[in-house]
């Protein structure tokens, strides 16, 4: 088969038993890859018993690539990880860039299906053929960093290929709810807490090593296309923006339109902004640059504060989420510190989106009387204090005192504040809001309502295609250009994004950000020329609808409803100033469009008919027991 | 038919508002620090102006096709009008073509911080100046 290794492994820990299936070529015609594919074996593997906690052995954890992976082109190294969260309830799934996708691939394999829980810390030693579970006694309680480096020290052999490791840290262990998973270091499967699902399973690490290679169905075509797009690139100024500055570029550009959530999302302007925006990034902290498997444009930064307080060893640099998470959320103008905080969240494994945000909920707490320094150990957890975000961020690592309120996700630690402490939450189905601000966007507000795994900007590509750096001219509900805050509409816009956007991020595995000068027509060509097959715009897209209405029906399975499509009181409440001053979505009006265009029942629930039409009977079964 | 009823218009307008941002010393430190020197072509109705960064002090110079330039910028006079009241959304309309740009790009973005104040400045440059039929964002 055309781009795809053509076997699946699956690995129980409980048994410890491992086997490896082959990738029938009608399943991977009809679901591409990615999510298309962990979320039709995910739905199987527990549609006998859908309920369950995140964190017990019944909860499978599925990884998966898809066909472009393992190819030398701009943004196609990404691959997808999917599990039930435990932070949410929810289903859950991420999407990672690096380099584990390409090698597990050259390894012979497209994905790893995990069951089961292990006995004692394990990691999974995959080289090619050999595939062992192996005690990982010697790296639990260690960084990811430190596991990383020692995994790969311990277990490579130069003359057989580079190796690659996807581990989980301290946090993970801990089974802090918003834990990640970290391939070299600094490509984070980072929200909705997959970390702790593996640290309830013991398992600790994957490490791969693959000597094959990836076969393409028309190499010649391949390189035409990539040639006649060459020029598209080397004028792209999006491209040319992410290369030189990384995504905390968008620092200059999403001030303008109010997009940047600030202390607590209370404001979108405050004096001290420029400290944190990509010039003083790079005058800081700044030391180098890093990329994907195969890609040119090398958006990943790396990072390094040699002396004071916040010193850290170079090492990978904070995204655009972190800057904003750790610093205008938090008030905390120290670039250096947040270089810091992005560092220990790295090592403990953490998603600086989520830790960002509860520690800056927690922050609110505090100011505003809720909660006192007996509460916090000591910890004097006032705006602009970056030593104590430092001290706090540790704490949640280790769940340690107030840290181990927080690690259970800021909702949770809302119930056990009490008072008005929920007036202050950011959470969508109890995923912490990424950092775009729906009164900027009110586009942004239905997509993080509606989306399966909560108030996330990657679920599908709505926040690139609304602000501007994907553009797809070819598909008509995406051609024309939404109005910021203006509700009217935009649900078709949506759905468009939705459906074709899980095809092009979930079962692709594009990246957003390395393929923005490409146009739908180019998409759906270089998978064409990868696989052989002989997808359509029209066909992706029915993929990608049906993919999606399988990833909310598992969220509805896992309980999601129609009260969980709601903003909360934070976002749906007016700026005094700043661009977006005034400005909310009306979430009544886009939601009523939304579920009639989407069929819907009342409670959220997809119809049994539109079930059965997009071939889900299984799924239309479930859901629909007893009547 | 753009907003603007002819390029004399237009260019007393944006030339002047250019001039205003020269004279603001936030925003002229960061611009002469540059060194650039910009040109913006401007269509229906359309302009050509420059705004060197070079020397001692900004410099804007209206109708200059000849003078050596690093950055280019090309873009409708509606578009460049609504830009300034920052409400272009700047990503956009680079990848959809309506903005285009040629010349050191990380230099270019490295404005952006710069001109952050004069969003602000142009509603109410447009009421002080006589221009305030334009005043619409």
């Amino acid at each position: 088969m055309h781009g795809y290794a053509g076997k699946i492994l699956s690995v129980d820990l409980t048994s410890n038993t491992i086997e490896t299936s082959p990738l029938d070529s009608d399943f991977a015609r009809r679901n591409i890859g990615g999510i298309g594919f962990a979320a039709n074996v995910y739905f199987d593997l527990i549609k006998d018993n859908p309920r369950f906690d995140a964190l017990d052995p019944d909860n499978p954890f599925v990884i998966m690539t898809g066909p472009l992976a393992g190819i030398k082109l701009n943004g196609v190294a990404r691959w997808v990880c999917a599990t039930k969260s435990p932070l949410t309830g929810f289903w859950a799934d991420a999407n990672i860039g690096g380099h584990f996708g390409a090698h597990l691939k050259f390894a012979g394999y497209d994905g790893i299906v995990i069951t089961g829980s292990a006995p004692k810390p394990t990691y999974l030693f995959i080289e090619n053929d050999r595939v062992e579970l192996r005690s990982a006694e010697k790296y639990w309680g260690k960084d990811v960093y430190v596991t990383t480096d020692e995994m790969i020290a311990d277990l490579s052999d130069k003359s057989n290929g580079s190796a690659q490791v996807f581990a989980i840290g301290p946090a993970g262990e801990n089974l802090v709810r918003f834990a990640s998973i970290a391939n070299d270091k600094s490509h984070f499967a980072g929200r909705a807490g997959m970390g702790a699902v593996l640290g309830s399973k013991k398992l600790k690490a994957v490490f791969v090593r693959g000597t094959g290679g990836i076969d393409i169905a028309h190499p010649d075509r391949l390189e035409t296309l990539n040639d006649k797009l060459k020029d598209a690139y080397d004028e792209s100024i999006f491209i040319e923006a992410v290369r030189n500055f990384g995504t905390v570029t968008y620092m200059d550009v999403g001030i303008i339109s109010g997009d940047i959530p600030m202390k607590n999302w209370q404001q979108t302007e405050w004096e001290d902004f420029d400290a944190i925006g990509p010039l003083a990034y790079e005058e800081k902290i700044l030391t180098g640059r890093k990329t994907c498997y195969g890609c040119g444009i090398a958006c990943k930064r790396e990072a390094e504060v040699k002396e004071g307080p916040f010193r850290f060893p170079n090492g990978p640099g904070p995204e655009y989420e972190t800057v904003a998470a750790f610093g205008s959320m938090c008030l905390n103008s120290d670039m250096e510190s947040i270089g810091k905080l992005n560092d220990i969240c790295n090592r403990y494994g953490m998603d600086t989106v989520s830790c960002g945000s509860t520690v800056a909920f927690a922050i609110e707490c505090f100011e505003r009387g809720l909660i006192s320094e007996e509460d916090t150990g000591g910890i004097s957890l006032t705006w602009r204090n970056a030593e104590a975000i430092v001290t706090l961020t540790e704490k949640i690592g280790k769940r340690e005192g107030f840290g181990a309120i927080l690690a259970e996700g800021s909702e949770q630690a809302a119930n056990r504040i009490g008072g008005k402490a929920s007036d202050f939450l950011t959470t969508v189905k109890g995923l912490e809001a990424a950092m775009h601000d729906p009164r900027s966007y009110h586009s942004f507000g239905l997509a993080y309502a509606v989306s399966p795994r909560g108030a996330c900007h990657t679920e599908s590509p709505i926040f690139p295609i609304q602000s501007g750096g994907l553009y797809f001219p070819d598909i008509p509900e995406l051609a024309d250009e939404q109005i910021a805050m203006d509700s009217m509409g935009k649900a078709p816009f949506i759905i468009a994004c939705q459906d074709f956007g899980t095809f092009l991020t979930g079962c692709a595995v594009f990246c957003n950000l390395g393929i923005s000068p490409l146009n739908a027509s180019q998409a759906v060509e270089i998978v064409n020329h990868v696989t052989g097959f002989d997808y359509t715009i029209d066909e992706v897209t029915d993929i990608g609808k049906r993919i999606w209405y399988l990833q909310r029906g598992l969220s509805n399975l896992f309980g999601a409803r129609d009260v969980d499509d709601r903003l909360p009181k934070r976002l749906m409440t007016p700026l005094e100033e700043g661009p977006s001053a005034g400005s909310v979505p009306d979430m009544d009006l886009m939601l009523k469009e939304y579920y009639a265009l989407r069929n819907f029942t009342g409670e959220g629930i997809p119809e049994k008919g539109v079930l059965i039409k997009l071939d889900l009977p299984e799924l239309a079964e479930l859901l629909y027991k007893g009547g | 038919m753009g907003l603007f009823k002819d390029s004399e218009t237009f260019e007393k307008v944006l030339g002047g508002f250019f001039g205003l941002v020269g004279e603001t010393p936030e925003v002229a430190e960061k611009l002469l620090a540059s060194k650039l020197v910009i040109r913006f072509t401007y269509t229906d109705p359309d302009v050509v102006l420059v705004v060197d960064c070079s020397g001692d002090e900004i410099r804007v110079i209206p109708g200059d096709t000849e003078m050596k330039a690093e950055v280019n910028m090309w873009m409708s006079s509606d578009i460049a009008h609504k830009f300034w009241f920052g409400k272009v959304n700047l990503t956009a309309a680079l990848t959809r073509g309506q903005m285009k740009a040629k010349g050191p790009i990380p230099q270019i973005l490295k404005l952006l911080p710069a001109i952050k104040p004069t969003y602000a400045m142009y509603p109410r440059y447009l009421e002080e100046y006589g221009f305030g039929e334009y005043n619409i964002y």
